[in-house]
């Protein structure tokens, strides 16, 4: 009893966090946020009504989930690959979800995934050599100087973040990229709320510096 | 306040309540270096926002992991099936961990965990006050300096009081964040050692004091009317609750 009241008040003190910040990223079937509320999770329900429920609470965070496996295994197709074997992970204990913010925690089991994921994968490969042709960006500019030079910020900024510390990284891309609270990192990371203030600080601290030394060699 | 590179990280972060928010700004507007620093900040943030790339899961990652979830669950169904002579004897062993869950939950071991991430999160508090030049807000001795300085930027009062003639002087005070809100500082020396007495309004029921060690640092953590207290500091547990007595007189 005590847990869920603790889960509900959380969820309402997120609920207007999310309503001031908004989340222009979020998937948009239905509002995940109002749906973690009302749950109230019956393990006794037959599986089709459960995968129903998963669904509509914990599908919908399929674009953060999938951003966060990019940056953490930096690489498409290993990301691909996590988030599949986390939601199958994260549907599996369902159970353990207890109302409360659906998000946070299926990236605690993404994260988790990645990191058993890159243990499998270090067995398999015994060095892993960063690809840098692999690691620049995707995105195709028009042909004009502007999108030109749009299109190097954009990959100076993309190489600088990748090249960080994961516990860096991983901090950086949940609140400036994911726009979560500290608290809601702490809670994927297992981390105290002050660690994630002092990793972010410190990871933005060195991609500050990353990206001034690159600019300074494209304009040689 | 003085310049602080976290709070005006925490400010751009939206993670201060508004009293703290207003000094943040009222300083920033007077101090031009710490305004530098924040529109460096903000702009470092925007332009991730608009240049990083941000991940949308392509259309077959959706597909494949909608088909996953659909196999899972009709193996479920079909484990279920195969398991109904089972499903009572389940059922009783659910019902019994329910009961056990519940009743460890009411036992104080569930706040304790509580707790002890909160003894955690106030010894990082204490070693990051030593190591950064952010230990004092006010430095004073005089509780009459201390007190007042916390006025406004609070949506409470704390009780400020001077040990120096039981050997533990009062050396000023500072505002903190920590389990998610503003809270006290208040620092107080024991010979060469620094305490740092931290306290909150807490609606929380009063729990029994408890004691935490950990790599050499003691935590007394205690309740004194509405208001939670946790003392930290590297004297012995003795000194510490000698301290706690005076706080609490």
């Amino acid at each position: 009893m005590i847990e869920f009241r603790t889960s509900t008040q959380t969820w309402k003190e997120r609920g207007e966090r999310s309503a001031t910040n908004g989340n222009r990223r979020s998937y948009s079937r239905g509002d995940a946020a109002a749906s973690d509320a009302c749950i109230v999770y019956n393990s006794e329900i037959n599986p089709e009504s459960r995968l129903r429920l998963f669904e509509e609470i914990i599908l919908p965070h399929l674009n953060a989930a999938y951003n966060l496996a990019r940056w953490l295994t930096r690489n498409e197709h290993d990301a691909q690959d996590v988030v599949q074997e986390a939601y199958l992970r994260a549907f599996r204990f369902f159970d353990s979800y207890k109302g409360g913010d659906g998000k946070s925690w299926l990236l605690e089991i993404v994260r988790n995934t990645c990191f058993t994921w890159r243990r499998r994968e270090k067995r398999n490969l015994a060095t892993v050599v960063f690809d840098e042709a692999a690691h620049t960006s995707c995105v195709s500019p028009p042909n004009q100087e502007e999108a030109l030079v749009d299109a190097a910020n954009r990959t100076i900024l993309q190489n600088c973040i990748e090249r960080l510390p994961e516990a860096f990284r991983e901090v950086l891309v949940m609140r400036d990229l994911e726009e979560m609270s500290y608290r809601q990192i702490a809670e994927v990371a297992g981390l105290p709320a002050g660690t994630v203030m002092s990793r972010l600080s410190r990871a933005r601290k060195r991609l500050e510096k990353c990206v001034g030394g690159r600019n300074m060699e494209s304009d040689k | 306040m003085n310049c602080s590179r976290n709070l005006i990280e925490a400010y751009l972060d939206e993670e201060l309540d508004p009293g703290l928010r207003g000094t943040v700004e009222e300083h920033l507007s007077n101090c031009r270096l710490c305004s530098e620093a924040h529109s460096r900040f903000r702009e470092q943030q925007s332009s991730i926002r608009s240049s990083a790339p941000y991940y949308t899961a392509p259309a077959q990652l959706q597909q494949s992991v909608h088909k996953a979830l659909q196999r899972a669950a009709a193996n479920e169904t079909a484990a279920t099936v195969r398991s109904a002579p089972w499903r009572w004897l389940a059922i009783a062993a659910s019902v019994l961990l329910a009961i056990s869950v519940s009743w460890n939950l009411r036992q104080p071991k569930f706040r304790t965990a509580e707790n002890e991430l909160v003894a955690q999160n106030v010894l990082s508090d204490h070693i990051r006050s030593l190591i950064g030049t952010h230990l004092l807000d006010v430095p004073s001795s005089d509780q009459h300096t201390v007190k007042p300085w916390f006025n406004g930027k609070l949506d409470f009062s704390p009780d400020v009081k001077d040990f120096a003639s039981q050997g533990f002087p009062l050396i000023g005070g500072r505002l903190d964040y920590l389990t998610d809100r503003t809270v006290v500082a208040l620092v107080y020396r024991r010979r060469q050692h620094v305490i740092n007495l931290f306290t909150w309004p807490s609606d929380a029921s009063p729990v029994t004091e408890s004691h935490f060690s950990r790599n050499g640092y003691n935590v007394v953590h205690w309740t004194y009317g509405a208001m939670t207290c946790w003392a930290v500091s590297d004297i012995t547990i003795t000194e510490l609750d000698q301290f706690q007595g005076l706080y609490e007189k």
